[in-house]
């Protein structure tokens, strides 16, 4: 117990590096931030959570993303995300590998997917398209067998968020589907309906507010509302 | 390319209106035609209040339960005959079960269950046949076909044994995809009412399996990540010793903690490698094998 402690301690600060370096996915600048969310679903009902992330774009060709996401129902996520990125006549083009733990600690279950994809993003739209692969572990874990690891080793990623701004603007409103969020990665007949929007205060600061809806059963052909997200929060670029 | 779009779409959507050329209800990608699950469970519960759960005699200490999933019957009905023949004269079956996806599309529904009332048993023994309501059971807002023929499809049944043991058979409604509220607290009560109860087995009978460990499943889909992981927890923190699911049409065994989830072969006709299970139920732990049939 006292190792595993140990053990996520140090990957939540070592997540949180980059942080203290400093900024936000499609901008050129370090940045923080932090959220509040209200969630529901209807396995747990109605909970909080907050969420913590970091941006940093290392240089014009790489940036890394790191999230944190803790929730009053017990579970948590860590996130890391690194972007190689080439500029093309017309927005850029980028490849993502993604890390990320998901600590279902109410339920005794923690999963761990890493998930590769190649994306195209431009002022008004970006599209991204990639695999992940999953490992789901019961705790306590048995070390001595790898019997109660359960692999789901093929699963596709894919993302299309549309703009109404470009990215320059102090202000930006996106709708965007996806079987992704900073802090989970859905089997792809899942998809995670999402509406975000942010708003430049000054240099420095930023508001942001998002909503996400996730229903269930679309591909069961009987589809019905499993979940929904409203988070709010603010990031301060550097 | 607009007018282009909206033309697929229309046709899509008025393909799926004909299940005799289109068996899926596209429709219900956006939602679902039958009732939700919800109202589903007060349907269910309706009948469960008035006809109560159905507990099945064996006639020795020891029996065998067949199980199938996914017959998917629309034209033909092979497979589905060869497993009632099978089961109805197997002395040792008291109970069989169908893990849903009963039928295809909407029509089939009597050619479906005429096997059941016409295939005759064999008069040394009595056997039941139990089932549960699969996605395509309720695609073209077809649960009132499926409720007024199998009148229930979240209930419990007790298997008892010469010497008083008792096996408890819990059958839940994920044609969905998800439990539901209602449901979901049905399950929980269920379970703590089954740990005051000193049962040998406990068995979790439904249709969506858990995980997506291949690709065999295609466009079919499991409950979300949240559902999964917690649903998994209640079962096996009151002793669940087997979850048997459909779907995916194709087998796979994950062994957990203390629960084995099986997913069954479907036995579609037109399925590659169509199959049943058949679980052996006595003192000791479940055991099964797989029964291949060949395609049609």
């Amino acid at each position: 117990m006292n190792k595993r402690f140990t053990l996520i301690v140090l990957m939540a600060v070592w997540l949180m590096m980059p942080a203290m370096a400093q900024v936000q996915y499609g901008t050129d600048q370090y940045s923080v931030r932090m959220s509040l969310g209200y969630n529901h679903n209807t396995t747990y009902g109605h909970y909080g959570s907050v969420a913590i992330g970091a941006f940093m774009p290392i240089n014009p060709h790489f940036e890394m993303q790191a999230d944190m996401f803790f929730s009053f129902q017990n579970t948590h996520a860590l996130g890391v995300q690194v972007r190689p990125k080439f500029a093309v006549p017309v927005g850029e083009i980028y490849l993502e590998g993604r890390m990320l733990a998901g600590l279902y600690a109410r339920d005794g279950f923690n999963d761990l997917t890493q998930a590769i994809a190649v994306g195209y993003r431009m002022e008004y739209v970006s599209f991204q398209l990639g695999m992940s692969t999953r490992l789901i572990m019961e705790t306590p874990y048995d070390w001595h067998s790898t019997s109660n690891i359960i692999v789901e080793p093929f699963n596709l990623t894919y993302r299309l968020e549309v703009f109404v701004r470009p990215k320059v603007s102090p202000w930006n409103i996106s709708m965007c589907i996806s079987n992704m969020t900073d802090y989970q990665i859905e089997r792809v007949w899942q998809p995670i309906f999402m509406a975000n929007g942010r708003y430049n205060i000054d240099e420095h600061w930023q508001v942001n507010l998002s909503a996400l809806c996730k229903p269930t059963g679309m591909f069961h052909l009987n589809a019905k509302y499993y979940a929904a997200e409203v988070r709010g929060g603010f990031a301060y670029n550097f | 390319m607009k007018k282009s779009i909206i033309l697929i779409a229309c046709a899509a959507v008025l393909t799926a209106c004909n299940p005799d050329t289109w068996n899926l209800d596209i429709v219900g990608m956006v939602s679902g035609s039958s009732p939700q699950i919800d109202k589903r469970i007060d349907d269910s519960f309706a009948y469960n209040a008035q006809h109560g759960m159905p507990v099945i005699a064996a006639s020795a200490e020891n029996y065998r339960v067949y199980v199938a999933t996914d017959t998917h019957v629309d034209r033909t009905r092979t497979n589905w005959e060869t497993f009632i023949s099978d089961y109805r004269n197997d002395l040792s079956c008291p109970l069989a079960i169908h893990l849903g996806d009963l039928i295809n599309a909407q029509n089939h529904w009597d050619y479906m269950k005429l096997p059941v009332d016409s295939i005759p048993a064999n008069p040394l023994k009595k056997d039941t046949l139990l089932v549960v309501a699969g996605n395509h059971d309720i695609y073209f807002n077809q649960w009132g076909e499926y409720i007024s023929r199998w009148k229930t499809s979240t209930y419990y049944a007790i298997v008892r044994t010469p010497s008083g043991k008792q096996d408890l058979y819990i059958f839940i409604d994920t044609a969905e995809g998800v439990l539901g509220t209602k449901q979901w607290a049905w399950l929980e009560q269920t379970l703590k009412w089954a740990d005051t109860q000193s049962f040998r087995h406990i068995v979790v009978n439904t249709h969506t399996h858990l995980f997506k460990r291949d690709s065999s499943q295609g466009h079919t889909s499991n409950m979300p990540i949240e559902e999964t992981y917690a649903l998994l927890h209640m079962l096996q923190e009151h002793k669940v010793e087997m979850y048997w699911c459909g779907h995916d049409h194709s087998r796979e065994i994950s062994q957990l903690h203390n629960m084995t989830a099986i997913v069954v072969d479907a036995l579609f006709d037109r399925e590659p490698h169509p199959g049943y299970l058949v679980a052996e139920v006595g003192n000791e732990p479940i055991s099964y094998k797989f029964v291949n049939l060949t395609s049609n």
